[in-house]
């Protein structure tokens, strides 16, 4: 089936936004092509001639043949390569150009909400809040897209201290506390529990549980409930994030934590989300020496667990 | 009275910044440009110093080095307040002494108040 798929040489032109003579399943073809010439070439000559100069000719022009092939697909790979450090170089670059506008937006609507309250009337303190809110939303993909950059980059910023994960928990909890309630979502995390230290960069730990936590309340229908578990396993500190939400259909658990990959379910019940979270997610937490992973029925609710090592004596 | 200075070449920024700090009873004078800035440093010697990396004349960096060479300017502290965010360029403004790095787009100025208080502190 699979080589079926590979020889659709249309599609995969269409999906890799390439000419059809320069998609993998044509050079694959072609290099079929070629040795089965060269083979019956061989036999040829071999069967009815018996001059050695004849053969020696024969096999440095299949050397030839071979070279020039090889070079051309090598090139491609190379042509490959540089067009997506080129993309992720354009991403950096384009989000770090949109920050600075979307800065402005960010102060100066907070200005108005903070000194010149008294000025605007409660319409458009709405209005204002409304445009604070939606640049704050924007400030995030334009953040999630620069990390996905970096991650293709290899250039990803992990920063490890001994740190005690309950601190961001409760602080994700806090900040998100009011969006659960207008949910009528129950929140159950114990953060008095006394846990050992973990060897993590605080902030990327922090991003990873607010993009748990953010799921879990995004995909939780009205009266659900959010349990956020904290236990050691050996070396390592994991944290478990259990919601009662719509679940992930059992056909798309492979592809949870691909770049841009949205469920179906997920798609069709809230249409804002990039398919970006995750995939950070899973990247950090494994820079991070640790693992991240789900169980999830649709219908019933996901757990979605990560694991960090466990901070030892001498680091501080 | 706590003598800010601002360098920020972008207007609207400056603006913002200025009127939140102003309002927050800080002294604020701004510099536009790099060379502005060293200047005013060692005019007004300021009690903290936010300070953007892309400028024009002068980069920040620059302008760090010229606070840090300085006898009489280098324990004033430095918060970097940039979009900008590679490994390299926190690593370098942490190496030419800044005392914090923050990144605009990410902090309120309410934030940014609190982060200059605790510096100052």
């Amino acid at each position: 089936m699979k080589i079926i798929n590979d020889l659709n040489l249309k599609k995969q032109a269409h999906d890799l936004g390439v000419k059809v003579w320069q998609t993998p399943g044509f050079m694959f073809i072609m290099l079929g092509v070629i040795a089965v010439v060269i083979m019956t070439a061989t036999f040829f000559i071999s069967q009815n001639y018996d001059s050695p100069e004849l053969v020696v000719l024969a096999e440095s022009s299949v050397v030839i043949i071979v070279l020039a092939v090889g070079n051309s697909v090598i090139s491609l790979i190379e042509q490959m390569l540089k067009l997506n450090r080129m993309k992720s170089e354009f991403v950096s670059v384009a989000s770090h150009q949109l920050r600075t506008p979307l800065s402005a937006i960010r102060w100066e609507t907070e200005l108005l909400l903070s000194k010149h309250r008294k000025s605007v009337s409660a319409k458009q303190q709405k209005s204002i809040e409304n445009i604070n809110t939606l640049s704050i939303r924007m400030t995030h993909l334009v953040n999630d897209l620069l990390d996905v950059a970096r991650i293709d980059q290899d250039k990803l910023i992990i920063k490890k201290k001994a740190m005690d994960i309950s601190l961001p928990i409760s602080e994700v909890i806090a900040e998100n506390k009011q969006l659960a309630k207008n949910k009528h979502i129950e929140i159950i995390f114990d953060g008095k529990k006394k846990m050992p230290f973990v060897f993590a960069d605080p902030e990327k730990v922090q991003m990873v549980i607010e993009n748990l936590f953010n799921n879990a309340i995004k995909y939780t229908i009205d009266y659900g409930k959010i349990e956020i578990k904290l236990s050691k396993n050996d070396n390592v500190l994991v944290c478990a994030v259990k919601d009662s939400g719509i679940g992930i259909p059992r056909e798309q658990h492979g592809r949870i934590f691909e770049k841009f990959f949205r469920s179906d379910n997920v798609a069709k019940y809230q249409t804002e989300g990039t398919g970006l979270g995750l995939y950070i997610a899973k990247n950090i937490i494994e820079q991070m020496g640790g693992k991240i992973w789900f169980e999830s029925v649709e219908n019933s609710g996901s757990i979605f667990s990560f694991s960090i090592p466990i901070a030892e004596k001498n680091q501080a | 009275m706590t003598k800010i200075l601002v360098v920020e070449d972008e207007q609207i920024l400056h603006k913002a910044l200025e009127e939140f700090l102003v309002d927050e009873k800080f002294e604020v004078f701004g510099a536009y440009d790099g060379e502005e800035a060293i200047k005013l440093i060692k005019t007004k010697k300021p009690d903290l110093i936010l300070l953007d990396i892309v400028l024009p004349k002068k980069n920040g960096y620059e302008v760090l080095d010229a606070i840090k060479s300085d006898d009489e300017t280098k324990k004033i502290p430095v918060i970097l307040l940039t979009n900008l965010e590679s490994m390299e360029d926190i690593q370098k403004a942490f190496d030419k002494g800044a005392t914090t790095y923050l990144v605009k787009a990410n902090y309120r100025l309410e934030d940014i108040v609190k982060k200059i208080k605790e510096t100052l502190k």
